[in-house]
């Protein structure tokens, strides 16, 4: 298990990382954290020509709080995202979704934007970037371009981003103040992949369910935004019943696949419990925040 | 009546004692030597191209341009090591077993998917998996039946066509008239119990470098093996070369658990090339190497019937097994070990006259089972303990008094079940007891029937178990196996400067021997055991050793070394008496130091040995003996050694993930040569245990090939999947080993699979819902809870 | 492609030149001689290549050695001699913390990571501190308890 032969090439900045991109003619690779894409190299399933090492373009390891987004760029380090205090205060989702990635050394090197692009159907960014409503900033040669996530995730380990173009930094939309969570993920061991998950933010008004956006991951070829249930949802009371509702929804629309560790029966299973919880979970939360409105 | 040493028992200095590890300041320090820290000038690397069919006749091999990758030296199939090496044949005296042949590289044809074809040997490993990239092999895919019940019918593919069949093992142990006793049974409950395969997964991979001496035509192969002695044989037999010119050392081993423990094609390959190349040649396996194409384990598939009176003693067991041995017979347990170990300790620590068990060994396109932690005895504990319990149900019984009932008592010794094994001596009844108040049973009792009460699913399982440790020569450790595995030799010396050396032919590989036989030797010999080296991992140390395995290496290595250090200690008090001027019996040894009584003047060993070697003329020469002496300790029948395990489990009904929330343990295993190691070794065996219950399965999809070969897919567990382990250690009479010894440390991977499985089983008893596959996970569970739910409600 | 870099290890510069590709579990084992760092999985699962990069626990076999050019690496070389072993080395010493030592050095780094950054107040967190190295010999429970002792004489993460 050792690589096949590739050039290295340490970039120095964005458009020099874009630069060889370019001229390696589809077969040029980022890196960043390498938490992914060494193991596929290092059993061959991935051979690139080129190897672009970005980890030393300065300015690309920062989480800044701008208006309507947190940006995340592309050097950010799960560890970092895990333990920002501006995460943790305004998308607190996210700081709760950052426990169950891998694990604390995997956290140290692995990135948030990598994570994204790898684009696993199994990992928690994308997922959450689907929640948080993220937009990817990308650049290449012929100058930047931003796409929405549910547009960059195309399938499982595929993505819109083209051969020349490199992923510098992901908004996330932080939720309005108020507004509940819930995280639900189960996986065989601590830090494996996850066989389901699902996040949740919802609003509380008059004892009914406000602006819910529901993501899942582990239940299809990509993350998904579950937004048919969303609306389906929305304005409902917050009940037992229509959350359980919700997840029945949630069971009959999806298609999941069978694998190793899960056959699609089971997962439906699994995302319908999960889905119970989550949504509860938010619906509470998001109680509290209001102060007191019980249904 | 005291069964045990009395020389040892009134002087226990270190035996019993937390003594820490001897050889943990080098593997802490990264100072260990593991084989592939080893690089002698001139290291040529090897990679393997391995088979991608389960099931295929090798048409042609086109090595293309793989010569020209940089750095690529030779590469060879079978056709070019042909009157280099003969294959290994894993002989057995079973009646109707056909002994496969073994060789480095698959000739003719392949038999399972990872089987080695091609070698590349080349300056680094990265140049050599260049070269495999450009290699392509014409396979004409022959057809398979991948499921071993298919490959026992008579019409199926055959794997090795010379045999004439695929079920190369057949063997039925029967005692009275079981299909009576269970005609005339007040409850007979049955089932059909699969163990899924297992991979062995030390963290080690497999390591080997041969070096071939071109001035003595010898061979040195290390090797990350736990069998040094009899892999130094058989090489020495398929490369024609005598014992003196060829050695196998196992240096610094990172684990084996069994997977380590048998002959392997690329061990035979690293010699036959360094041979031919006259350069040291490495293979070092990867992962998924190591998960493709090690030694694997259990697998089999339990059909049983158990034959119950009204008062809930056993009556009779009638069991059918079938064992997927995969496509070789492994050399050299040869594939009846597992199978046949379940149909041997079927019948468990229990009284019963009517026995029949039946086993057969099928030969299927996998890697070959080999030995693996526990031994059949984890798929055979399963099975019987799982009856226990549905017959405990029916009955109405409570699990632990149907134990009670039916272990076999102290008074009962020595007692022979319905296989033949005889069970003597060893805390049945004790341990069962012991168990249940370590944990306050009948409270955990109650908190379960409270969590139950608020439809939680809490359950506690207990699995009582015995297994053969320390055999000596009555028996071999595998069946009709013509290799000497009742013996163990040890060769002490000491030198000139009064440090001692002991010497073995087992072959410690995690399980701390040279700390344990340490505090052996200095005991008995009355020295420091900062004075002691022990030796062992080398083929070249003893005559004949064969290595360590099978919980042997306490029990024989101690009583050998116990034997040669009285002889050794008689000649160093003999040479005192002589410089002292004392009489011999007036002499005691302690810390190094003899001492005589009437006197108190002292000596050391270290003058001693001085006067006897150093020293011309100072003992007459009539006299003058060297402190050395080799003895081998055969404990014939061996001991039993017993346990009961005691789980409890909940199980998350949205999820369906079982957490293990209380585990304990007790168990009997002699006398305790070093308890912080006893307990290491039953941590890590219950872990094994626990991973083979709940997370640990080889699967092969219908096509042949492996679903499982990365560490994200073969799930063992980690910290956060373990509860705390209690566990009690019960001294029972002690067995007749010299000491007093057991063997122990396989205990854990036994008791731990069947007490989860009947956790399970009792967490989900208000859904009537039995456990009969292994391991138990979410997938499985939940399909179970879904069968049940749809037959209530049908 | 070859490279030229420096680094340091254990308070000790290199420089040399390296393939673009060598690993730098390989590099530091192979071409340092530094082989108490283990290799177990290649794939990042097992833990036992773990390093100290730049201060952060790392998996030595998903780094390339070219990547840390310039970089500080710590290794379990690092941490104390089989004369005088160091603080974390000895409590595993004390606890029986290993068996084969195969997975230790990787243990040993992590742990090492965990102390300096991690709260370890509970056997929970501990357990998920661990949770990303395999051990197949201990079982875990006496590498927690090692854990456990060094986590109290800490005190509580400042």
């Amino acid at each position: 298990m050792k690589p096949a032969r590739f050039d290295y090439v340490r970039a120095e900045s964005i458009a020099h990382a874009v630069e060889v991109l370019a001229n390696a003619g589809g077969d040029g690779k980022v890196l960043a954290g390498g938490q992914s894409l060494m193991p596929m190299m290092n059993f061959r399933l991935v051979k690139p020509s080129v190897l672009v090492d970005i980890n030393h373009i300065p300015g690309l390891d920062r989480i800044e709080l701008g208006p309507g987004a947190v940006r995340l760029g592309a050097l950010v380090r799960h560890r970092m995202t895990a333990q920002d205090l501006q995460v943790a205060r305004h998308i607190p989702v996210l700081h709760h979704a950052m426990k169950h990635v891998a694990h604390l050394t995997v956290r140290n090197r692995g990135t948030f934007c990598g994570s994204v692009c790898h684009a696993d159907p199994a990992a928690e960014m994308p997922m959450m970037t689907l929640l948080l409503d993220g937009t990817i900033h990308v650049a290449s040669p012929h100058g930047t371009r931003t796409m929405a996530a549910r547009d960059f995730l195309t399938g499982a380990l595929t993505t819109a981003l083209a051969a020349d173009e490199m992923v510098t930094a992901v908004d996330l939309v932080p939720p309005a103040a108020g507004t509940g969570w819930g995280f639900e993920e189960f996986s065989r061991r601590h830090g494996d992949y996850a066989l389901a998950a699902i996040a949740v933010l919802m609003e509380r008004a008059d004892g009914r369910v406000r602006n819910p956006r529901i993501a899942m991951m582990g239940i299809a070829d990509t993350a998904l935004r579950l937004t048919a249930v969303e609306a389906a949802l929305a304005g409902r009371e917050g009940r037992a019943h229509v959350f359980d509702e919700a997840a029945e929804l949630i069971v009959a629309s999806i298609t999941p696949n069978t694998d190793l560790n899960a056959s699609a029966d089971y997962r439906r299973h699994l995302a319908g419990a999960l889905a119970r919880r989550a949504l509860s979970q938010a619906w509470d939360r998001a109680g509290a925040l209001s102060g007191g409105d019980t249904p | 009546m005291t069964a045990f040493d009395a020389s040892v028992e009134m002087r226990p200095k270190l035996v019993g004692q937390r003594v820490k590890r001897t050889e943990d300041p080098r593997l802490l320090a990264g100072s260990g030597r593991y084989v592939d820290d080893m690089a002698p000038k001139g290291l040529l690397h090897v990679a393997v191209l391995r088979s991608d069919q389960p099931h295929a006749r090798i048409r042609s091999i086109h090595v293309g341009e793989a010569f020209t990758v940089p750095g690529v030296v030779a590469i060879f199939d079978a056709h070019d090591l042909a009157g280099d090496i003969r294959p290994a044949i894993p002989a057995s005296r079973m009646k109707g077993y056909y002994a496969t042949p073994f060789r480095p590289l698959a000739e003719g044809k392949v038999r399972y998917v990872g089987e080695p074809v091609v070698a590349v040997v080349a300056e680094s490993r990265y140049a050599a998996e260049d070269a495999l990239e450009r290699i392509s092999i014409d396979y004409a895919p022959l057809p398979f039946a991948g499921a071993k019940e298919e490959a026992a019918a008579g019409d199926a593919p055959l794997l090795h066509e010379e045999a004439g069949t695929n079920v190369i093992i057949a063997r039925t142990f029967a005692r009275g008239d079981v299909d009576a006793a269970i005609a005339h049974a007040a409850v007979v409950v049955k089932g059909r119990f699969r163990m899924t395969r297992k991979t062995p997964m030390p963290m080690e991979c497999r390591s080997y470098l041969a070096e071939w001496d071109r001035r003595r035509e010898a061979l040195t192969l290390h090797s990350s093996t736990n069998i040094p002695g009899i892999i130094c044989d058989v090489l020495g037999a398929c490369l024609d070369l005598p014992g003196h010119r060829v050695r196998v050392v196992a240096p610094d081993v990172g684990g084996s658990f069994g997977g380590k423990g048998s002959l392997n094609h690329e061990e035979m390959l690293v010699c036959v090339l360094a041979r031919k190349l006259e350069r040291p040649v490495k293979f070092i396996a990867d992962r998924m190497e190591d998960l493709t194409a090690m030694s694997q384990a259990f697998d089999e598939t339990v059909e049983a019937e158990l034959a119950v009176d009204g008062a809930g003693h056993l009556l009779g067991l009638k069991a059918d097994v079938i064992g997927d041995i995969g496509a070789y017979s492994i050399y050299p347990w040869t594939g009846a070990l597992e199978p046949v170990q379940v149909v041997s300790f079927l019948p468990g620590p229990y009284r019963m006259e009517h026995y029949r068990g039946r086993v057969r060994g099928v030969l299927t396109p996998k890697p070959p089972t080999g030995p693996y932690r526990g031994v059949g005895r984890p798929t055979s504990t399963f099975a019987m303990e799982r009856l226990m319990d549905m017959a405990a149900r029916n009955l109405g019984l409570d699990p632990a008094e149907i134990r009670r009932r039916n272990l076999v008592t102290a008074e009962e010794f020595p007692y022979r079940t319905g296989s033949g094994i005889i069970w003597d001596r060893s805390a049945f009844q004790d341990c069962l007891q012991g168990v249940c108040a370590l944990v306050d049973y009948p409270a955990l009792l109650r908190q379960r029937d409270a969590a139950h009460a608020e439809g939680r699913w809490v359950g506690i399982g207990l699995a009582s178990y015995a297994e053969l440790t320390g055999i000596g020569s009555r028996i071999a450790v595998a069946p009709g196996m013509p290799i000497n595995t009742g013996t163990e030799t040890a060769t002490l010396r000491i030198d000139a400067t009064g440090a001692v050396t002991a010497a073995f032919g087992i072959s410690s590989h995690g399980q701390g021997l040279e700390t344990t036989l340490a505090q052996v030797v200095a005991d008995e010999l009355g020295c420091r055991m900062d004075d002691i080296e022990i030796q062992h991992g080398d083929s070249a140390l003893v005559p004949m050793g064969t290595g360590t395995y099978a919980s042997r290496s306490a029990v024989l290595g101690g009583g050998a070394a116990t034997k040669a250090a009285r002889v050794v200690k008689a000649k160093v008090l003999k040479a005192a008496a002589f410089l002292m001027d004392v009489a011999v019996e007036d002499l005691e040894a302690e810390g190094g130091i003899i001492r005589a009584r009437s006197s108190n003047a002292t000596i050391t060993f270290r003058d001693v040995a001085h006067a006897v070697y150093a020293q011309m003329g100072c003992i007459p020469h009539a006299q003058r003996e060297d402190l050395v002496a080799s003895e081998s300790y055969d404990p014939y029948l061996g001991t039993a050694c017993a346990s009961t395990h005691l789980a409890m489990v909940e199980i998350d009904p949205a999820t369906y993930a079982v957490s293990v929330t209380r585990f304990a343990v007790a168990e009997d295993c002699g006398r305790i040569i070093n308890p912080l190691i006893v307990d290491g070794q039953v941590h890590g065996a219950v872990a094994q245990g626990i991973g083979a219950a709940l997370l640990e399965e080889v699967v092969h999809d219908d096509t042949g090939q492996l679903l499982t070969a990365s560490l994200a897919d073969y799930l063992v567990p980690i910290a956060t999947t373990m509860p705390e382990i209690e566990i009690l250690h019960v001294e029972a009479e002690l067995p007749d080993t010299i000491g007093g010894f057991r063997g122990m440390g396989e205990g854990g991977t036994i008791g731990a699979p069947a007490a989860i499985a009947n956790a399970v089983a009792d967490a989900l008893a208000p859904l009537g819902i039995e456990v009969d596959t292994l391991p138990v996970t979410p997938e499985r569970l939940f399909r179970l809870v879904a069968a049940a739910r749809n037959a209530t409600s049908d | 492609m070859t490279h030229a870099m420096t680094l340091t290890v254990n308070g000790l510069t290199y420089t040399g030149v390296v393939d673009a590709r060598l690993l730098l579990s390989d590099f530091l084992r192979h071409e340092l001689g530094l082989t108490g760092t283990h290799v177990g999985c290649e794939h990042g699962v097992c833990g036992a290549c773990t390093i100290l990069l730049d201060g952060r626990s790392a998996r030595s076999c998903l780094t390339l050695a070219i990547q840390a050019d310039g970089a500080t690496i710590e290794t379990v070389e690092g941490l104390g001699r089989m004369s005088d072993l160091g603080r974390v080395q000895q409590a595993f010493r004390d606890h029986h913390g290993l068996q084969c030592g195969f997975c230790t050095p990787g243990f040993l780094m992590t742990i090492t990571d965990m102390l300096r950054h991690h709260s370890l107040d509970s056997d929970a967190e501990i357990r998920e501190a661990l949770s990303g190295n395999i051990c197949r010999c201990t079982g875990y429970q006496h590498i927690v308890d090692a854990v456990r002792e060094l986590a109290r004489e800490r005190g509580p993460l400042k």
